[in-house]
């Protein structure tokens, strides 16, 4: 219960600072999502179960508080979670490269699911020109983050092992 | 009997997660259609985040404040420059707009003269030279024979009578002003009809005079010159001027007239040659004021009368 309001406060914290804080440095009205970058460290460090709870509430804490199609963050962040954790037995956790690398590529899965969801549910976009304008941008902010936020699960992860 | 209760336990957690994909799958569909509403509201989420959220934007702002003002000083000297820069552009601009505005307000009134003389072809012009010499007696325009323009054809501006063309190359054509000494208008006294000659004075070259007045003419102060029409040159009725002071003739049997020009010689810029002129249509006549008790019935005219038919 401890360990999970722990949890419970970062993933707080992250989102707080994405919502408040990173739109003042948007580009385009585009800018990080630390929740993401959270939950592809934390599904790497803890295993595919837990990454896809993980990713279930912060895909549900995003959809309440941002307002936009109910589910769809749910979604995406479960399956990134799933996928994330199901490499988990296959990678070196200790390597710095990991964070980077699983962050760019989980942002470029998260982009096209939620696309294929907008398609889905009925709305058209040139998608050249948003992969330009959106999805570019949004990797590289991913990227610049995701080594602050995997240091701070890890290290997390590593206090909670030592407690235990 | 672990391993395989381990399977069983990984085949029920996959068919768990599929369930739930797929549930989600159909909120997310339902949701948008209207179909689904989240049952604890969101409003929830949003007032237990918005103090921290308020807290860090307000961190955040005065934060980006503060780089931001830091960042002005560094890079004030550059914006100095490029906004001396800009203001150099700008006042540019503006005497540009100046120009053009002012411009169309000439051509404005000069449109709108050639629409109120029906009687006149004109053909505008730009002044594009003046005579160096004393800045009163010539100037050039950029209309010629190509235009229209011939030798002896009046100019004029809206305001009144400029002067004559007396050289009209095939591009541009020399005119000469009415304040030049060597100019002799034929002119009428507007409002008592008595006739002199205005030509230019060299002493004084912004004022022509009006010389050969009887001394016992009827002309005063403020009384309205306009041109006689005697000679051809110029058609009658163009304004001349406007008497500013009458004075006797040294040998006694005349008098001559100062006269303050219609037109603003100082700021001549566009102007317009009477290539052709005709009488002027009569003024349509008006019916007498009648007599109460005697009216008699006023004819309508014929174009009315055929457009009630």
């Amino acid at each position: 219960m401890k360990f999970a309001c722990c949890w419970a406060g970062i993933v707080g914290v992250l989102f707080v600072f994405q919502s408040a804080l990173l739109p003042m440095l948007a580009f385009h009205g585009v800018s990080a999502d630390l929740l993401l970058a959270f939950v592809v460290s934390f599904a790497f460090l803890r295993g595919s179960r837990l990454g896809v709870l993980c990713g279930f509430l912060c895909g549900l804490l995003q959809d309440l508080a941002t307002g936009t199609f109910f589910g769809t963050n749910i979604f995406c962040k479960m399956v990134i979670g799933y996928v994330c954790g199901a490499f988990s037995n296959r990678v070196f956790k200790e390597q710095l490269f990991l964070p980077l690398l699983s962050v760019a590529m989980a942002s470029v899965l998260n982009y096209f699911l939620l696309a294929v969801l907008m398609v889905l549910l009925g709305y058209r976009f040139d998608l050249l020109v948003h992969l330009q304008q959106v999805l570019v941008p949004m990797v590289l902010y991913n990227i610049v983050f995701a080594m602050p936020v995997h240091y701070l699960v890890y290290l997390t992860c590593e206090r909670m092992k030592e407690k235990k | 009997m672990s391993k395989v209760r381990r399977d069983r336990d990984s085949g029920r957690t996959i068919w768990i997660l599929v369930f739930v994909a797929v549930s989600v799958f159909c909120i997310i569909f339902f949701a948008a259609r209207g179909r689904f509403s989240v049952p604890f509201s969101s409003r929830a989420v949003t007032a237990a985040f918005t103090p921290f959220q308020r807290a860090f934007s307000w961190a955040g702002n005065q934060v980006q404040d503060v780089t931001t003002n830091i960042w002005d000083i560094l890079t004030v000297h550059q914006q100095n420059k490029m906004l001396r820069n800009e203001v150099e552009q700008l006042r540019a601009q503006n005497i540009q707009a100046n120009e053009y505005a002012a411009e169309n307000i000439r051509l404005r009134s000069l449109l709108n003269y050639k629409q109120a003389v029906t009687q006149f072809d004109l053909v505008f012009g730009r002044v594009i030279g003046r005579e160096s010499a004393s800045w009163t007696g010539m100037i050039v325009i950029d209309r010629g024979t190509n235009d229209g323009v011939q030798k002896d054809m009046a100019v004029v501006t809206e305001r009144g009578l400029v002067g004559n063309v007396i050289e009209a190359g095939p591009f541009s054509s020399k005119v000469e002003l009415l304040l030049d000494p060597r100019a002799a208008v034929g002119t009428l006294v507007q409002r008592s009809r008595v006739a002199g000659i205005v030509e230019g004075d060299p002493s004084v070259p912004m004022q022509p005079r009006m010389v050969n007045i009887p001394r016992n003419a009827d002309i005063v102060e403020g009384d309205v010159i306009v041109t006689s029409g005697f000679g051809g040159v110029y058609p009658k009725g163009l304004i001349v001027g406007t008497v500013a002071s009458v004075k006797n003739d040294a040998g006694g049997l005349l008098k001559y007239a100062l006269l303050e020009p219609a037109v603003d010689f100082q700021k001549l810029e566009d102007v317009a040659v009477i290539v052709a002129s005709r009488e002027a249509p009569p003024e349509p006549l008006k019916p007498p004021v009648q007599t109460p008790g005697t009216e008699t019935p006023v004819p309508q005219p014929e174009s009315s009368a055929g457009g009630e038919k």
